[in-house]
């Protein structure tokens, strides 16, 4: 699998659809904090509202700390062995982002496994800012925000066949950069 | 057929003058009967109030306050966060209630319990803290006179962990502002009604909960199939983009356009500068996010950040219509970034928006007239659109200094004090009237006169309908509609769930009793819902006529009668007094009630256990 589950915090508007329908999915139960992805919400230093997913790393500290060997990275996503695992919740705590969960109720630790290459969340999200990204396209968000952060932005308004239309160029000369 | 799940059936009741706390079973009659949301709120505070022979002093430790999420609360369907708070208001001194978004109740319900109430006093600031199967009550002096935001970083850095909801009040609350509210979510607030100042009466400074448990939903894949159309409805509609985008901010341009925009303390219905402090212009300048309540697509609330000027660095969740009406146009403000001031001041104090800008509107009103004279504003001058002497102002009413401490009782002190102030301050019960003027809309002042909490546009609202299509409604239709708005909006109160895509976005009310049935186990259709939520209308009006309310208290703002809007398309145009009094009759005579108001003598038997 060459796509990545990817949030996009600043379109996230916190209201944790996507914790319902990966409960759901996962355990047929109406629970969010049996989800393997949350919402975190900080205000109002900084602002921010951020599902924390899995990345599904490559080198991943949760495959390397597990001493029983259930977590292994396999065509793009890191699957749990289901017998092996001992529910130590090493990974857990070793997760860098802490995109893995642990609920009293359940026998294993809750991490995403992409629902198979179509995950739930992605597809329920109103507002789009879950995504499934090809890795080679990943930043590329970033990359072009960077750009219009970076220079100094203008506008003008013209009308094209009748319809107003605004087109934006960087104008350098005038600014200090 | 009964309930087979949808329900934890607990009730947990914790006294804080013993410092007690219990989880009692909850009946299926009561369940059954009751619902959820203001429906258990309104038969525990009927209960509590019989068990005080109907002497109950709303700041006095036996007033029961109530937390209610209902069956729907944090279930997977659109904007499933609601909370509704109950108790016997301080503002009015009648039954009151305020409903909450955001996610307080869903985390409340995964404790395992179906209400929570509150009585008695403690010795000292104390919080409450449910942690899934565990209550304590924890006492917290150091909490004293902290801002709402404030305490909730203290709270949760205090118990060591950022997973869990608060429901917290500040200064407001604290100095028992009659019209203080509960704040969750850091800008979430149960506004109306003044249940902040209960809390504050209890030396209770936040309810702190921390639940895990699954949400007992009885057919999970037919809610999810439901839920799906229901979604799939919402995000086809043509305006759900711009719902997203703008939230209720967009009502003020509406607003303005139709002449029912509250102006200068009421005194016009349409605010010239409207391009100034409308959806467009925070889009353009102001906004930094979205923000949705628990489970809903639609994400109407808005947060907003001056990015310069003096108020540079205001971040507020907000404003939403009524905040924004209220302390703008109201006040004859039209800086948009003083508008975000002042309610981020009012969600610091913890203080409701809508009464705060009424209150100030009527204070600035009545200094213009003559009727306050400086002396009473302690020599500070307050003028129309002076935004430094109103957000002053605001202070003072939250901590209660000088003019503020009379301003903080609310209307009724108000025109105590200074009875010609009865022609100038917009109150129906008691609680100051929201953000739509009525004066062009017999039906919206008949919702406002017979609303149970006094002047607020939650029980009905109809103000639109009548004014786009309603010219030539007869007398019969506007009673029948102000009459099943108060049916159908507060069900969605008892069942714990928004009822904007409903009336925003037109999603059938029907999707409801399915969405009841796949929780619930239990099939109704709508009109039975209907029906136990007519019933409990029926209750909140017992618990008001018991409490001294007729026909009397059924009434509308002098303005109402008197003062026109001075421009606007609606100019010139007021309630006729008769017309109201024929239409009060009829609507009186349809909920089968006498001519005095009072639900007929074997009404009270319904509610007995």
């Amino acid at each position: 699998m060459s796509k990545k589950l990817t949030a996009i915090p600043e379109l996230c508007s916190g209201c944790s659809i996507c914790e319902l329908v990966c409960a759901i999915k996962h355990f047929g139960v109406n629970n969010p904090k049996k989800s393997a992805i949350r919402v975190l919400i900080t205000y109002p230093h900084p602002v921010m509202r951020m599902p924390i997913v899995c990345s599904q790393c490559k080198v991943a500290p949760c495959v390397k700390i597990c001493p029983t060997d259930a977590l292994r990275w396999n065509d793009g996503v890191v699957q749990l062995d289901e017998e092996k695992c001992t529910s130590c919740y090493k990974c857990v705590e070793a997760c860098p982002f802490g995109a893995i969960y642990a609920h009293e109720d359940c026998d294993l630790p809750i991490k995403c496994d992409m629902c198979g290459g179509d995950p739930e969340c992605v597809k329920k999200c109103p507002k789009g800012a879950l995504r499934l990204i090809p890795v080679a396209a990943l930043g590329e968000f970033k990359r072009l925000n960077n750009i219009l952060s970076y220079t100094q932005m203008k506008e003008i308004e013209f009308y094209e066949k009748g319809e107003k239309k605004i087109i934006h160029y960087a104008d350098i000369g005038k600014e200090e950069l | 057929m009964s309930v087979k799940s949808g329900y934890f059936k607990k009730h947990l009741h914790v006294d804080l003058t013993k410092g007690s706390a219990e989880r009692r079973d909850l009946p299926d009659t009561f369940i059954e009967k009751y619902i959820g949301g203001r429906g258990f709120g309104a038969k525990l505070v009927w209960d509590n109030l019989r068990k005080h022979d109907f002497n109950v002093d709303p700041l006095g430790p036996e007033n029961l306050m109530v937390v209610a999420p209902g069956p729907l609360t944090g279930v997977y369907l659109p904007s499933s966060g609601k909370n509704s708070f109950v108790a016997i208001s301080p503002a009015t001194g009648l039954y009151g209630d305020s409903s909450i978004g955001g996610s307080f109740g869903v985390e409340l319900r995964q404790t395992g319990v179906d209400v929570l109430s509150i009585t008695g006093r403690a010795p000292e600031l104390s919080i409450i803290f449910i942690d899934n199967n565990k209550t304590t009550i924890i006492l917290m002096p150091e909490l004293k006179g902290k801002s709402c935001l404030e305490a909730e970083g203290i709270i949760k850095e205090r118990l060591g962990t950022h997973a869990v909801h608060i429901a917290v009040i500040g200064a407001a609350g604290e100095n028992m502002v009659r019209f203080a509210c509960v704040n969750t979510d850091w800008g979430r607030n149960a506004g109306r009604t003044g249940i902040g100042a209960i809390m504050g009466s209890k030396n209770l400074k936040a309810i702190v909960v921390r639940g895990h448990k699954d949400i007992p939903v009885y057919d999970v894949p037919g809610l999810v199939a439901e839920t799906e159309k229901a979604c799939k409805y919402l995000e086809e509609h043509k305006y759900f983009n711009m719902w997203q985008r703008e939230g209720l901010m967009n009502v003020i341009e509406y607003a303005n356009e139709k002449g029912i925009l509250p102006a200068y303390n009421f005194k016009d219905s349409v605010f010239a500068r409207h391009d100034q402090i409308n959806g467009a212009m925070m889009l353009d300048h102001y906004k930094i996010g979205d923000s949705a309540c628990f489970s809903c697509p639609m994400c109407c609330s808005n947060i907003c950040l001056v990015k310069m000027g003096k108020y540079s660095g205001t971040v507020v969740e907000g404003p939403e219509y009524e905040s924004c009406a209220m302390l703008g146009p109201n006040l004859g403000i039209d800086n948009f970034a003083a508008i975000l001031s002042a309610n981020r001041l009012c969600d610091e104090f913890g203080m409701d928006t809508i009464s705060t800008g009424n209150i100030v509107g009527a204070v600035i009103e009545g200094y213009e007239r003559g009727i306050l004279s400086l002396s009473d504003l302690d020599g500070r001058e307050i003028t129309w659109g002076d935004e430094e002497a109103i957000l002053d102002l605001i202070q003072r009413i939250a901590n209660r200094q000088g003019i503020g401490d009379v301003l903080a009782d609310g209307a009724r002190r108000i025109i105590d004090k200074w009875p010609e102030m009865d022609k100038i301050v917009l109150q129906v019960k008691g609680l100051e009237q929201s953000a739509y003027d009525s004066r062009p809309s017999i039906s919206m002042g008949l919702a406002y006169a017979t609303s149970d909490i006094g002047a607020h546009h939650t029980r009905a609202w109809t103000i639109a309908r009548e004014i786009e299509e309603g010219q030539g409604w007869s007398d019969d239709e506007k009673v029948n509609t102000v009459i099943y708005h108060q049916k159908l909006r507060p069900l969605f109160d008892m069942l714990g769930v928004c009822r904007l895509p409903w009336i925003e976005l037109g999603l059938s009310e029907r999707h409801y009793e399915n969405f009841y049935k796949y929780v619930t186990g239990k099939e109704a259709s709508l009109e039975q819902l209907l029906e136990l939520s007519n019933d409990v209308y029926d209750l909140t009006r017992l618990i008001n006529v018991r409490l001294g309310v007729s026909r009397k208290d059924d009434s509308l703002p002098y303005k109402v009668w008197a003062n026109p809007p001075l421009t606007g398309p609606n100019a010139g145009r007021v309630i006729d007094k008769e017309d109201f009094q024929n239409l009060l009759s009829l609507y009186y005579q349809k909920r089968g009630w006498d001519e005095d108001g009072i639900p007929p003598a074997g009404v009270e038997k319904k509610f007995e256990d």
